[in-house]
């Protein structure tokens, strides 16, 4: 297979019900300084449901999850063009207000990024950005978070010790507590499992799989089995393209497009 | 044969860079040691109640090193407080703000050039040029002009320490304060500067150990003083410019005095080196 620049981008993008799609990413191109990382991707995210994002290296998954809370706007280089739709809001629109944006659609990193500060301290950081609640409610809401991101029963008993004492698996399940206590609406994950051991992997897709109940999730995974195991929808991207976007089991079982065969099949990649 | 005339001349090799390296690293060490023991033998005996009670003498009469003390203490302090906030601020927009855009990193760049510059100008300089700007337009040496020598040249060590630190601080840290929703200063100032809190405290120490011997500023600004004074608009004792001043006359008891002086300085540097060491060890392990 050739990868000259005259081919053609096939793209096959399965339509999904209007009413259930949370973000809606229409035409978008990124830019690194003068490289070009994606080209005229549209994708729909569906409410209450996971979405994952594979592909080889390199191909964009992260940059187009990177879009979505506009983080890459840390990095002045950095530009997208195109529409991202938040409930019907462009999230790349000039007077978005970047906190308050990020703070809806939150996320979490490929290393666990403890904060140097206590458990509870780490949990409650953006609770106490954006709200001004009691002592009660604030130990409640670290409870529930940690609850929901199945870490609490591991460390209700050492809430003041440090963040950075934890294993690397129950870190980044106190970055995933962290993130849903300021209760977003969407949740972006890069690589999440990929620096954790199979059974804390196991323990986080299982979290994951319970929060799709109230959050629309989008995950960037180089694990093909971790996305058929825990995503409803998946896409799969190529060189800053999108290939494909169907329902996991149509995309894995009966992909249209070659190059997702190709990949899947393990030929390339 | 050949292989085996490699290996052996391999070994030797080896052997002679680790017995170089040795040797810098023991002969770095007896040096210091050599400094400390005479510091501790000439010093040690001149230690009494006296040092800390009463005033620097006239020849020849009873005296001590209070003065001193508590001038170097109220000039270090006001120096340390100045370099430390102006430096981790400097540090902080040399770290995270310099990549905001062209003009704000041409700016980085000329900042940190000068700051470099200013890490390695000559003490006296900087003592000429703060006699020049606060000494002579109000007419006489004062504790200020003093205080403000020395934080100039504390104030290069903690920003480009400040700087390095937080560069080393993980892309993704930064990246998952802002994620939360956390403004950047926000995001500096409760997650990354408390990573990097030990480089940091590291870097004020180690100004704070180059400006507690300085001498050659001090006598261009804030002098000496016979008496106790904690008016720093006053001229002001301080230890550095008595150990230049006794250790240099021919009274016996003064120089004394010199050592004792010179002993204070470098027990305090290396005490609060460890304390210090010893508390951030603590706090990681917790």
């Amino acid at each position: 297979m050739s990868d000259s620049k005259t081919e053609v981008y096939e793209s096959f993008v399965e339509e999904i019900p209007a009413d259930t799609v949370k973000l809606d990413v229409k035409n978008l191109n990124f830019y690194y300084g003068k490289n070009q990382a994606l080209h005229n991707v549209s994708i729909p995210f569906q409410r209450q449901s996971i979405t994952g994002l594979i592909g080889p290296s390199g191909c964009g998954k992260s940059t187009l999850l990177r879009a979505l809370n506009r983080i890459y706007a840390l990095y002045p280089g950095q530009r997208a063009e195109g529409q991202v739709m938040l409930d019907g809001e462009n999230v790349l629109d000039r007077g978005m207000d970047l906190s308050l944006l990020r703070a809806r659609v939150g996320m979490v990193f490929q290393q666990p990024t403890p904060f140097p500060m206590s458990i509870y301290d780490n949990v409650a950081f953006g609770v106490r950005l954006y709200e001004q609640i009691s002592k009660a409610d604030l130990d409640q809401r670290v409870e529930e978070s940690l609850r929901r991101s199945a870490l609490w029963n591991e460390v209700k008993d050492k809430l003041n010790t440090s963040g950075l004492g934890l294993s690397g698996g129950q870190q980044q399940r106190l970055c995933v507590a962290r993130t849903i206590a300021v209760r977003p609406e969407v949740i972006l994950l890069d690589e999440p499992a990929s620096a954790l051991d199979p059974i804390s992997t196991a323990k986080l897709e299982e979290t994951l799989v319970e929060l799709k109940a109230d959050y629309t999730i989008v995950i960037v995974t180089h694990n093909l089995q971790q996305a058929a195991r825990i995503s409803d929808h998946a896409a799969f991207m190529f060189l800053g393209r999108l290939i494909e976007f169907a329902q996991t089991a149509k995309l894995f079982d009966n992909p249209k497009a070659t190059r997702t065969a190709d990949y899947i099949t393990g030929r390339f990649g | 044969m050949a292989l085996l005339d490699r290996r052996s001349r391999r070994k030797a090799a080896n052997v002679a860079f680790v017995a170089f390296c040795t040797g810098a690293a023991v002969l770095a060490i007896l040096t210091l040691f050599a400094i400390l023991f005479s510091l501790v033998v000439k010093g040690v005996s001149g230690i009494n109640l006296d040092i800390f009670t009463m005033s620097t003498p006239a020849p020849d009469s009873r005296g001590g090193l209070a003065n001193a003390i508590v001038g170097s203490v109220m000039l270090c302090t006001v120096a340390m407080v100045g370099a430390v906030t102006v430096g981790v601020l400097a540090g902080t927009f040399l770290a995270e703000y310099a990549g905001l855009n062209r003009w704000t990193s041409a700016y980085a760049s000329v900042v940190r050039f000068l700051n470099d510059v200013l890490l390695s100008a000559p003490s006296i300089l900087i003592g000429l040029f703060v006699y020049y700007i606060a000494v002579k337009p109000v007419h006489g040496f004062n504790g200020w002009a003093g205080a403000l020598a020395l934080g100039l040249i504390a104030a290069p060590v903690v920003t480009r320490t400040t700087e390095d630190v937080l560069k080393l601080q993980a892309k993704q840290l930064r990246e998952s304060g802002v994620a939360l929703g956390a403004p950047m200063w926000v995001t500096i100032r409760k997650i990354l500067w408390r990573a990097s809190q030990g480089g940091i405290i590291t870097g004020a120490l180690l100004a704070f150990a180059r400006i507690s011997g300085e001498t050659a500023p001090l006598l261009f600004t804030s002098l000496g003083n016979q008496f106790m004074n904690l008016d720093m608009t006053k001229p002001i004792s301080n230890l550095p410019a008595v150990i230049f001043q006794f250790g240099l006359s021919a009274y016996d008891d003064w120089q004394r005095l010199a050592w004792v002086g010179a002993l204070l300085i470098a027990a305090t540097v290396l005490s609060i080196n460890i304390i210090v060491r010893v508390l951030s060890q603590e706090q990681k392990r917790s």
